[in-house]
């Protein structure tokens, strides 16, 4: 699983690192960090990255494969 | 338009005032019949349930929003020139003007005034013990968002209700709507004064529209409209969330207990409320070309309901949709809607929402019911009117 980060969207509601800290976090600029930028998210952490996902607001986030 | 022969119909009729007072039953029966449900007396195609709500509001070239979110033409015709009622790179640009002020990111110097606030707010109605629940949802935003905004300093004792009326302008054109037209009309009339005498209060948004205006990146015209766009659904929509939790904490002690026991509950508690409550309950797309929905085939030209209430109460999206559970997780609920069009305000509807429960909890042993809530009439917002509270203090 590929997840893509739109910047111009996001506006750090911080939904998605709440959800899912091992793969979102907010930096102290309220700037998102998605952990796996450019690779892949483990599996066991597929779930909470789809909810994570799920959950932005302004559907900044996005599932690619 | 014609009507899809094999769409099922509902013909009680969502904003009477009996459908207002208790709309989740009407809910019920929308969301058990199919996934679009054709209302006869609005001649709208009703989404109710969360999966056709989020794909709807996801995909918003084919749903769109500037011939108006309105059920009803006149209102649609009007909304030109807004940022809820525009599309694309139209609204992608009145958009940007004004909601990067609105971000979590820029709100983060607004914490500390806002906590400190509703800390006062709360310790008056704690002195005051026995309290209207509505007054003090109410202390929270009046006291932060016109200044937010920039709205002059008189004029202010009108906006919740101005704030109304322009809601109930959004439904049908029905007996609630027409008798809101003076007061929707009040309020255009004074965003246009406050913005050609220029009485914004220096350094709020308000003030950042009309230099962006005077450097060209919108016309003067365009102002009010913004203003309004920002202004109205900032006050009513938080007080109805403030409201909402007090009611729900006051009738449900365990749930308050758990989020004394707990603040880290708290942002998702705000989530919790504006699913199970969510102070929108609907507004309408146009189906600009044809699609296929659930597999019912809508032609262009139709309008469709999308029911944020409705989908946040949907069982095939939450285990036991109609019980308070702040445990649960509720960050995908469509209250502040979702995608293009999500609420610009969110972050600061969050903020003000959290640091009054916050306080509350900080302060506030129990709360406890003093007397019947009733809830108020609107064709598109559901809040409370009159809350009786006993605050015990902490």
């Amino acid at each position: 699983m590929k997840i893509s980060v739109d910047y111009d969207r996001c506006e750090g509601h911080g939904l998605c690192a709440a959800r899912a800290p091992e793969v979102f976090q907010l930096n102290d600029d309220f700037e998102l960090v998605h952990r796996f930028a450019g690779g892949t998210v483990p599996p066991e952490l597929v779930a909470d990255a789809r909810a994570g996902v799920d959950s932005c607001p302004v559907a900044a986030l996005r599932e690619l494969t | 338009m014609p009507r899809r022969p094999d769409v099922p119909a509902y013909r009680p009729d969502l904003y009477s005032s009996q459908a207002v007072q208790d709309p989740y039953p009407h809910y019920a029966n929308l969301r058990a019949l199919e996934p679009v449900v054709w209302l006869p007396k609005h001649k709208v195609y009703a989404f109710p349930r969360y999966a056709e709500c989020n794909s709807a509001l996801l995909d918003d070239k084919t749903f769109i929003s500037c011939d108006g979110v309105a059920l009803n033409p006149v209102t649609n015709r009007l909304s030109g020139g807004t940022t809820l009622g525009s599309d694309g790179e139209e609204h992608a640009r009145r958009r940007s003007l004004v909601a990067h002020r609105l971000t979590p990111r820029a709100l983060r110097g607004m914490k500390d005034l806002v906590e400190g606030q509703a800390d006062r707010v709360v310790e008056a109605a704690v002195r005051q013990r026995v309290v209207d629940g509505v007054d003090v949802a109410a202390a929270l935003p009046a006291a932060v968002v016109p200044d937010f905004i920039g709205w002059p300093r008189e004029g202010r004792d009108k906006l919740l209700d101005w704030g109304a009326a322009t809601f109930d302008v959004l439904g049908p054109l029905n007996g609630q709507a027409v008798k809101a037209v003076p007061d929707g009309l009040g309020m255009m009339r004074f965003a246009h004064t406050v913005a050609k005498r220029r009485t914004v209060l220096p350094g709020s948004m308000g003030d950042d529209l009309l230099r962006a205006a005077d450097e060209g990146k919108l016309s003067h015209a365009e102002c009010p409209g913004l203003m309004i766009d920002y202004l109205v659904p900032s006050l009513d929509t938080t007080l109805s969330a403030i409201a909402s939790a007090l009611h729900l904490f006051a009738t449900d002690p365990e749930q308050w207990q758990l989020l004394k026991s707990d603040p880290s509950l708290i942002p998702n508690a705000v989530n919790e409320v504006v699913r199970f409550e969510s102070p929108l309950r609907a507004f309408s797309r146009k189906v600009v070309r044809d699609t296929e929905v659930a597999g019912v085939a809508l032609p262009a030209g139709s309008r469709v309901l999308v029911l944020y209430a409705s989908a946040n109460r949907d069982a095939l999206q939450w285990e036991n949709p109609d019980t308070f559970d702040i445990r649960r997780d509720a960050s995908r609920q469509l209250g502040f809607g979702h995608g293009t069009h999500g609420c610009a305000g969110q972050g600061l509807a969050r903020l003000e929402t959290q640091a009054m429960l916050r306080a509350l909890t900080a302060r506030v042993d129990r709360i406890r019911p003093a007397g019947t809530p009733e809830w108020a009439r609107n064709n598109v917002i559901r809040r409370l009117r009159r809350l009786p509270l006993e605050l015990v203090p902490a």
